[in-house]
């Protein structure tokens, strides 16, 4: 759908253009000229591609009047949606150097994929939520909770660089700019407990509606869904009990998260529209 | 010595001119500081001036309003002050004028000139200086404007290019290390084994960047108590180190063994208590006090005193190579600045 002169996906790329460009300076600016992007300068940019990015999503919900949640290529924005939403509100809280330019590296590697691969934006252009604002709010905290799951994943892979150069004694490039181990332990953690917070509030939301209509979602989907929140819920309480090394709670957090990806094929192929929207008016009649 | 026609014009003796024996003979104190600018004030040629007096350099800024012989006037007012004869002192001193006065103070400020490049001291040197010359009456219009627009520059070149990035002093290596572990040194402990020189400046390092809790083992226990008075922290018996090792996330050792202090077995043995803390083996000892397999233990950063030369090479070496940049950036600052001044009408551009 067109909205201010351009359609959804365009306004998607040019968002995509913005996380990318985002993600050469910060390299750049590190690598080369031996310094940090000022945060605001990449909070500035990253909330530029965010708003663009907003933008495509808003035009493409007008069509199904709710979240676009209804392919592959809708699914994967949402959560890069999310996760650059977490960077921008929560992110100063983390006060983690260079987490804007390895987010918005995230951002546009993910988005790079989902407007490269065609087949992932089906032509699904139905409401497939049908009229409950619940299940739609169950899928857009679900999608969310991955979007803090993938900022999980990029400090997961911060916490890995930096550890390996300081065991192999390399402290050049972007060691000198990046957080200490320590502190990328600690908002690993809370993001681990922020993620699994919202993913067990959006199951629950989905199980009331579940137990309502039980075959009205399909095992695959239910069974994907659990098992991630029950892969995160698992290494949620190793590293509690610190039962995992760091090394192998990160490698941890970017393996579940490669899996939740994965399970979005699941969730995705049963979201077809018309089923879809037929299963939860038969559960729902009311709403 | 070059002879220079200008209103601004810089004397300096330094490292890069006169070796140390010379320099010394430049040194003043606070006093005599005071009695030079005095001796400035006296001098009718001299409309300002500023003494910059630093254990590698004596450097004198001073405007002049007779630039075709201020230049002999000051040198002849520097041999009676110095008691030094005023062809040697010629032979000494190098003059720079004009624009270039202004260049040559960017980049002393900026470290580029110190003898450790890019040294982040020099800068509230040159601070102090300016505060002493103002407080004396030595600054007017023209040094005002030049320090302070000087000082901007100098801001601008430590902070857009490498030349002060990266420690380049082993003790310093070791404590930014310890930063990019731990993150804050606060509520670090560290355990100091052996009683030399760099073992006491490591701590000192640490314990300036927030290290509170410190240890101090020594195989005589009365050596520890007082090497831990003077340091401050807790004294210890080398020989039950592995009982208490666990209760340290930074470990600094530098005393003489016939075999490593720290073994991967020990560390072992108390990984489990340890709860994947991190911890930093800093192995100062000659030979080396700590086994290189401990290094191959999950959370345990073992670095030797070659690792930590080896850094502290690298980043001189990234300082070093900033400094044609650097020295680009003043060469454009220092126009500009120059630029500036004589269209304020505080230097006159006929005069060159």
């Amino acid at each position: 759908m067109s909205l201010l002169g351009l359609e959804d996906r365009e306004w998607i790329f040019l968002a995509t253009v913005v996380f990318t460009i985002t993600t050469i300076l910060g390299s750049y600016s590190t690598l080369k000229l031996h310094r940090k992007t000022g945060r605001p300068y990449t909070v500035g940019l990253v909330s530029f591609g965010w708003i663009l990015q907003t933008i495509g999503l808003y035009a493409r919900g007008l069509q199904y009047g709710g979240c676009p949640l209804a392919n592959r290529f809708e699914l994967v924005q949402f959560l890069v949606w999310s996760a650059i939403a977490l960077y921008i509100f929560v992110g100063p809280a983390f006060r983690v150097s260079l987490l804007g330019m390895f987010t918005s590296g995230f951002a546009s590697a993910l988005s790079i994929v989902s407007l490269a691969v065609q087949s992932w934006d089906g032509p699904s252009r139905e409401p497939i939520f049908g009229n409950s604002p619940w299940i739609e709010t169950h899928a857009a905290l679900a999608l969310f909770s991955y979007g803090v799951f993938g900022v999980l994943t990029v400090t997961s892979c911060m916490y890995l660089l930096q550890s390996r150069s300081l065991k192999q004694k390399k402290v050049g490039g972007l060691f000198p700019y990046m957080p200490s181990i320590f502190e990328l332990t600690q908002i690993n953690l809370r993001l681990l407990v922020l993620g699994f917070c919202i993913l067990s509030g959006s199951l629950a939301i989905g199980s009331v509606y579940w137990s309502r209509a039980v075959e009205s979602v399909e095992f695959l989907k239910i069974g994907a869904t659990v098992a991630v929140w029950f892969a995160y819920g698992i290494l949620l309480l190793l590293r509690v009990k610190e039962s995992l090394s760091y090394k192998q709670y990160s490698w941890a957090c970017i393996g579940i998260f490669a899996i939740a990806l994965l399970s979005l094929d699941a969730v995705d192929r049963s979201t077809k529209p018309i089923s879809a929207k037929a299963r939860i008016e038969n559960a729902w009649p009311r709403l | 010595m070059s002879f220079e026609r200008h209103e601004l014009l810089l004397i300096t003796v330094n490292h890069e001119t006169v070796p140390l024996e010379e320099r010394e003979r430049y040194s003043l104190d606070d006093e005599q500081v005071e009695r030079l600018y005095r001796v400035m004030h006296e001098t009718s040629a001299i409309e300002e001036s500023l003494v910059l007096n630093t254990c590698n350099r004596f450097e004198l800024y001073f405007k002049t309003n007779d630039p075709s012989s201020g230049q002999s006037t000051v040198f002849h007012a520097l041999s009676d002050f110095y008691g030094i004869p005023l062809d040697e002192l010629e032979s000494h001193a190098k003059t720079r004028g004009g624009q270039e006065a202004i260049q040559h103070l960017i980049e002393v400020s900026a470290g580029l000139r110190s003898q450790i490049t890019g040294e982040a001291e020099i800068f509230g040197q040159v601070k102090g200086a300016y505060s002493k010359c103002q407080q004396l009456g030595g600054a007017g219009a023209l040094i005002n404007r030049m320090v302070q627009k000087g000082f901007q520059a100098a801001k601008l070149i430590r902070h857009s290019t490498p030349i002060g990035q990266g420690q380049i002093n082993i003790s310093n290596v070791a404590v930014d290390l310890s930063l990019k572990i731990f993150g804050s040194l606060d509520r670090v402990s560290a355990l100091v084994i052996g009683t030399g020189e760099i073992s006491e400046k490591t701590a000192k390092a640490l314990r300036s960047r927030g290290a509170r809790n410190f240890g101090v083992a020594s195989h005589s226990l009365e050596r520890a108590r007082s090497v831990a008075e003077s340091w401050g922290g807790e004294p210890l018996l080398l020989e039950k180190l592995e009982s208490y090792l666990n209760a340290y996330d930074i470990l600094i050792s530098a005393t003489d063994v016939e075999r490593p202090l720290i073994s991967k077995p020990i560390l072992d043995r108390i990984h489990l208590a340890r709860r994947n803390r991190p911890l930093f083996l800093i192995d100062l000892g000659m030979p080396r006090n700590v086994d290189t397999a401990c290094d191959e233990l999950e959370d345990v950063y073992l670095y030797n005193l070659d690792d930590l030369a080896k850094i502290a090479d690298d980043n001189l070496n990234e300082r070093k190579a900033a400094i044609k940049t650097s020295e680009e950036i003043a060469n454009q600052k220092a126009d500009a600045i120059w630029r500036m001044l004589e269209k304020r009408g505080l230097v006159n551009a006929s005069t060159l």
